[in-house]
């Protein structure tokens, strides 16, 4: 880089577009010699007088009661039966810190099919997880499914 | 509370892996109100940026709420409000660029409809609606997301006989315009009487006047959750237990709905609006509505009882949405598109479903004649008759009604046109012979009946 240089102070906005056309024109845009612009991020959008109110109460519909303290999680595999499969899938879960509240399976004709209910402490490492178990398993071995408590619980309870 | 039995796990894991349960759609409504400006490519850049700046997360949130719950979200889109409302100030005669614009925005957010090319004309028009009507046909032909409504008809108003005959020409003029695609232009063009000002799915959908700034809905959807259910239920069980099956189905699918839709308006920051509880078909196997009239008990569909086990069906699906969710709304109900139902195909092509037939089962499904393809040569005063048809039909029930018609250039009854992805396989139907060339001259405005009288 040796070419112009442009400064400009901490408080101005450079929008991408200024990046780009400035970067094809090879100039480098500076913020007081001190490196890189702060980045434009836009502004989050106004959604109008009705969205504070429907934040705090339509949002929630009264929500059926729920056992956990954390996230729930329910587990169904299915797959051909061959020793360890449970003790592979529970381990993982265990490594992520989560309880097991019911186990069942069920064999038949060797294939097995089980369902686990679970809970994570927090909710945020649920689409890790979620990742994790589904690329556990294959095609011809067992096949996996994560799914949020919430959604059976919406459906089945009242 | 206890915990879930196997049987009820299975259930919902059955309907989403085997039975395509999803959300058909979640819908984000912008209001456009503040972008009219007196002049035209203001107002363009206006609504470009207003629904870009709204809907840039729309997609990336869907997503993750449906893969976090589980729940496929299929189709992503926008709703705005009428058009002709936002064009008024700029006088101008042509607003296809208003199109180019909200069909660039739609590009820039990844959605695959942006709905609200609309106008209400269903008591006269203003300068901005007959410069949206003359520039629906190039508007449709131009871009890849954009879709027209308009509102011709009310149980309040009567029916607007003049926009009638303009919507015929317009629709015509669509089709031709779009001849290489089969008429495709036509397939994103709808006019309605009673119009429902909340309904998140397409051709119809955009925004009416009561409406917030923003405002997300969504549209569940599941025929095959519903046929799986009936068809675990014996021929021999009467229609109580047939209701009571597709009223238990209903319930379930709309809670799951309404949990999916809450939680993406809470992430997205917008109100939610309202759960439409549609049993929409997709031309995918086993996800259709003629298959369920089939088995509640019609030999095939269009024969005689079909207009009964429609009307069991889609009472009993509002029926368990009500129970279900104090915010239902839209079209809610049962959709009979035809070109996008493969048992309704299958059902003209055997010759059991016809026009006339279709009309009638329009009285008690939730919409109307739906993705109809007529020969490309019908008469415009016949089309304008099918049309004005479906008008009355809804405006003496005081329901809401919609046409969807293609008149399929250069194809004639039974022949078939592919128009790809969800809108599927036209076979070109019968109007008959005669037409209505007495109504098309008369024109003007039949006016509102007994039952619009009601204050």
């Amino acid at each position: 880089m040796g070419g112009p240089v442009i400064q400009v102070d901490a408080e101005t906005v450079v929008t991408p577009q200024a990046m780009e056309a400035a970067s094809a024109m090879g100039v480098a845009i500076q913020t007081g010699g001190v490196g890189a612009p702060r980045p434009y991020t836009p502004p989050a959008p106004d959604r109008g007088p009705d969205a504070g109110r429907a934040m705090e109460t339509l949002a929630h519909l009264p929500e059926p009661l729920s056992d956990f303290d954390g996230t729930g999680i329910i587990v169904t595999v299915i797959g051909k039966n061959r020793p360890g499969v449970l003790a592979e899938i529970t381990a993982y879960l265990a490594a992520n810190d989560c309880n097991i509240h019911k186990v069942s399976q069920e064999i038949v004709d060797n294939y097995f099919h089980l369902i686990l209910t679970v809970e994570m402490p927090s909710g945020d490492q649920f689409a890790g997880l979620k990742d994790g178990l589904e690329a556990m398993g294959s095609q011809d071995d067992f096949v996996a499914l994560a799914m949020h408590e919430r959604v059976f619980r919406f459906m089945h309870r009242i | 509370m206890a915990p879930f039995s196997d049987r009820e796990v299975l259930e919902l894991v059955r309907m989403v892996e085997l039975e395509t349960l999803d959300i058909r759609t979640t819908t984000l409504g912008i209001n456009l109100m503040d972008c009219a400006d007196p002049d035209l490519e203001s107002t363009c850049e206006k609504v470009y940026t207003k629904v870009v700046h709204h809907a840039r997360n729309l997609v990336a949130t869907a997503n993750e709420v449906a893969d976090e719950y589980g729940v496929p979200i299929v189709n992503k889109r926008i709703a705005v409000t009428p058009i002709s409302w936002i064009a008024a100030p700029s006088g101008a005669k042509n607003l296809v660029p208003i199109a180019k614009a909200m069909d660039a925005a739609a590009k820039e957010v990844g959605v695959d409809f942006i709905a609200g090319f609309t106008s209400y004309v269903h008591k006269g028009f203003t300068r901005a609606d007959e410069a949206l009507f003359d520039s629906i046909p190039e508007a449709l032909d131009v871009t890849d997301h954009v879709c027209s409504s308009i509102s011709l008809a009310s149980t309040k108003a009567g029916i607007n006989m003049d926009a009638v005959n303009r919507f015929t020409q317009v629709v015509m003029d669509t089709a031709n315009r779009t001849a290489d695609r089969g008429g495709l232009g036509a397939c994103k063009l709808v006019c309605f009487c009673n119009v429902v000002e909340d309904n998140p799915f397409v051709a119809g959908a955009h925004i009416g006047v009561g409406e917030p700034e923003t405002v997300l809905s969504v549209g569940v959807s599941g025929p095959g959750v519903v046929r799986g259910a009936l068809a675990r239920l014996s021929p021999d069980d009467d229609l109580r237990a047939v209701a009571e099956v597709i009223k238990a189905t209903s319930f379930k699918i709309t809670r799951m709905g309404e949990l999916v839709g809450r939680e993406t308006a809470r992430r997205l920051g917008t109100p939610f609006g309202i759960v439409d509880v549609s049993l929409a078909p997709t031309p995918a196997m086993g996800d259709s509505v003629a298959d369920i009239l089939e088995l509640i008990g019609v030999d095939s569909t269009g024969a005689p009882g079909t207009t009964a086990a429609l009307a069991l069906l889609t009472d009993a699906v509002k029926k368990g949405g009500l129970m279900a969710s104090s915010s239902v709304g839209g079209l809610s109900g049962a959709f009979i598109p035809v070109s996008e139902d493969q048992g309704m195909i299958e059902a003209v092509r055997r010759g059991s479903l016809s026009l006339a037939k279709l009309e009638a089962m329009t009285t008690v499904c939730s919409v109307g004649l739906d993705m109809v393809a007529v020969p490309g040569d019908i008469p415009l005063h016949t089309l304008m008759g099918i049309i004005a048809d479906e008008m009355a039909v809804g405006m003496v029930n005081t329901k809401t009604t919609a046409v969807r018609i293609i008149p399929v250039p250069g194809l004639k009854a039974g022949q078939t046109v592919e128009w790809g992805g969800l809108l599927g396989t036209g076979i070109v139907q019968d109007p008959g012979q005669y037409g209505c060339q007495g109504l098309w001259r008369r024109a003007g405005r039949i006016p509102a009946p007994l039952q619009g009288y009601r204050n």
